[in-house]
């Protein structure tokens, strides 16, 4: 359901009250640590729901890496960038040495969402239209097309598809991630933010 | 029998009072279960961690089918060695199929252009020889890669890994994180169960849902399972504060942070020589593909026979 709230309000979530003062602490790192534990078992168990080879067509774990960067910053990037290592091999969805040179895709797919949802001052619960766009876009469709240009990139450059499959690769990623983690993504930001701004793990700036 | 308390190192145990059978005890690794009287426990789990980096990365350096299959038999084998419960593998029987699939399909429907292939004809369809010998060359290293970390994950608890990190002295913060990461998954799969059991006793049977009432149904397990992950963090940070943790991994006030775990294993002087053979194989041939090809295709006697064939 969306609600007319103005500009200011919908930011406020994103600004330090008066006298508030945030610095990174360890329940950061706990937080990151369990939420690429959440990461490691969403990524799996997408990787072995719907395999098409290296890619997957039905894959959530994007959803992960895109709200742990929107709620945590760059504790998120971190798990973003971490999570699909572990997941990658628990599932035998890519071997380990290709699942590292995915980190850097992985990164952009989760901190390009926290990016966007502080640059642009959307509102993490969803509530404006505005948000919503900001979602799509910043968090799912842009981050999705430079993580899959990146990981198709990858898989030529080991040799594992022909450069003609290049745009195919790239095209099965880009919707095997988006439409998936869209779904999950908006049930978590929608019901779950409201509970995680509340915490001290939840960071407003990229680091606190 | 009596009675072990197993939580400690992760072995589960059930007693069969009625029968007075003996049961075989086994050990929880990351992806299953492994005998607790396993061989492989006998190594320091450094020499282990090191059997991943060899036989999880090494195959890179292999173009030539023949030895990843060779590669692939010898992790079989190390499995079986390990008494490793082999049915778990069938979990990756779809995804075998569908990586041969994907690879065959692109290399013979997609297989660009270049004047040195040699082309030929399969019921009605042309292939390029060099595109699908390509195929079956990444296909073979890639299901070595993938069975080289499947070993180690099937036959490696968390506790494993975090001494061998510990061991070869990464930071605290690093390995802290990477157990906690492990632990948290194991964490969330449990929350998951206990959701699903709750639901299942208020009455819910999963089985009469449509396929996209599931969906819906298993997309909502994710505001429980994420409010209790949320609540577990915070739990976590406060018992680490109180502690005396601080965000270095440091303790409050100095001194040395104890660590039973690391007293748990020996590296023994057979250790130390598995560690040393295996970083030797690994930059040997490393060396040896890198500089002097030796593990080109064109060393492969299976292309040697299908280009005999072809030309």
């Amino acid at each position: 359901m969306v609600t007319k709230m103005t500009t200011q309000q919908e930011g406020a979530v994103w600004e330090l009250k008066e006298g508030e003062i945030r610095q990174p602490g360890i329940v950061h790192v706990v937080m990151t640590a369990l939420f690429t534990g959440v990461g490691i078992v969403v990524g799996a168990l997408g990787s072995l729901s719907v395999p098409l080879g290296f890619i997957s067509a039905f894959w959530p774990g994007q959803a992960i890496q895109a709200v742990g960067s929107i709620w945590y910053g760059m504790w998120g990037g971190i798990a973003a960038a971490v999570f699909p290592l572990i997941a990658n091999s628990l599932s035998a969805a890519a071997p380990l040495p290709v699942s590292i040179a995915y980190m850097p895709g992985n990164f952009a797919q989760g901190i390009i969402g926290g990016w966007a949802f502080r640059f642009f001052k959307a509102d993490p619960s969803l509530k404006t239209s505005k948000s919503w766009l900001v979602f799509t876009f910043g968090a799912i469709i842009v981050p999705n097309i430079i993580g899959g240009a990146w990981g198709s990139t990858v898989l030529r450059m080991f040799g594992l598809i022909t450069p003609a499959a290049h745009l195919v690769t790239f095209a099965g990623w880009v919707v095997g991630n988006s439409v998936a983690s869209w779904v999950l993504g908006a049930i978590l930001l929608r019901f779950v933010s409201p509970l995680v701004i509340r915490t001290k793990a939840f960071c407003k700036k990229y680091w606190a | 029998m009596e009675k072990f308390h197993s939580e400690s190192i992760g072995a589960t145990n059930v007693e069969n009072l009625q029968f007075n059978v003996p049961i075989r005890r086994m050990r929880r690794t990351l992806l299953g279960t492994v005998p607790v009287e396993s061989p492989l426990y006998s190594f320091h789990p450094v020499t282990r961690f090191f059997s991943l980096i060899l036989l999880g990365v090494a195959p890179l350096f292999i173009d030539t089918p023949e030895l990843n299959v060779l590669w692939i038999m010898l992790i079989l084998l190390l499995m079986i060695y390990g008494r490793v419960d082999m049915s778990r593998l069938k979990i990756y029987v779809p995804l075998i199929f569908t990586v041969a699939l994907f690879m065959f399909s692109i290399a013979i429907l997609l297989p660009g252009e270049d004047p040195t292939y040699i082309p030929f004809k399969f019921m009605g369809i042309t292939i390029y020889y060099q595109r699908i010998f390509w195929a079956l060359v990444s296909y073979v290293r890639v299901m070595a890669l993938l069975f080289g970390s499947i070993q180690y994950f099937l036959t490696n608890r968390e506790t494993d890994m975090l001494v061998s990190l510990q061991t070869l002295k990464v930071p605290f913060p690093v390995t802290y994180f990477v157990g906690l990461s492990i632990r948290g998954a194991d964490m969330f799969m449990q929350d998951m169960k206990t959701i699903r059991e709750a639901e299942r006793a208020r009455g819910l049977d999963e089985g009469s849902l449509a396929f996209k009432d599931r969906a819906k149904l298993y997309a909502m397990y994710m505001i429980p399972l994420f409010t209790l992950a949320i609540r577990r963090a915070d739990e976590i940070g406060n018992a680490l504060f109180v502690r005396g943790y601080t965000f270095a991994g440091e303790v409050l006030g100095g001194g040395k942070r104890t660590s039973t775990v690391m007293n748990l294993y020996q590296f023994k002087v057979r250790d130390t020589f598995l560690c040393a053979l295996q970083v030797g194989l690994f930059v040997t041939m490393a060396i040896l593909q890198l500089k002097f090809s030796q593990f080109r295709i064109d060393h492969s006697p299976l292309n040697a026979y299908f280009l005999s064939i072809l030309t």
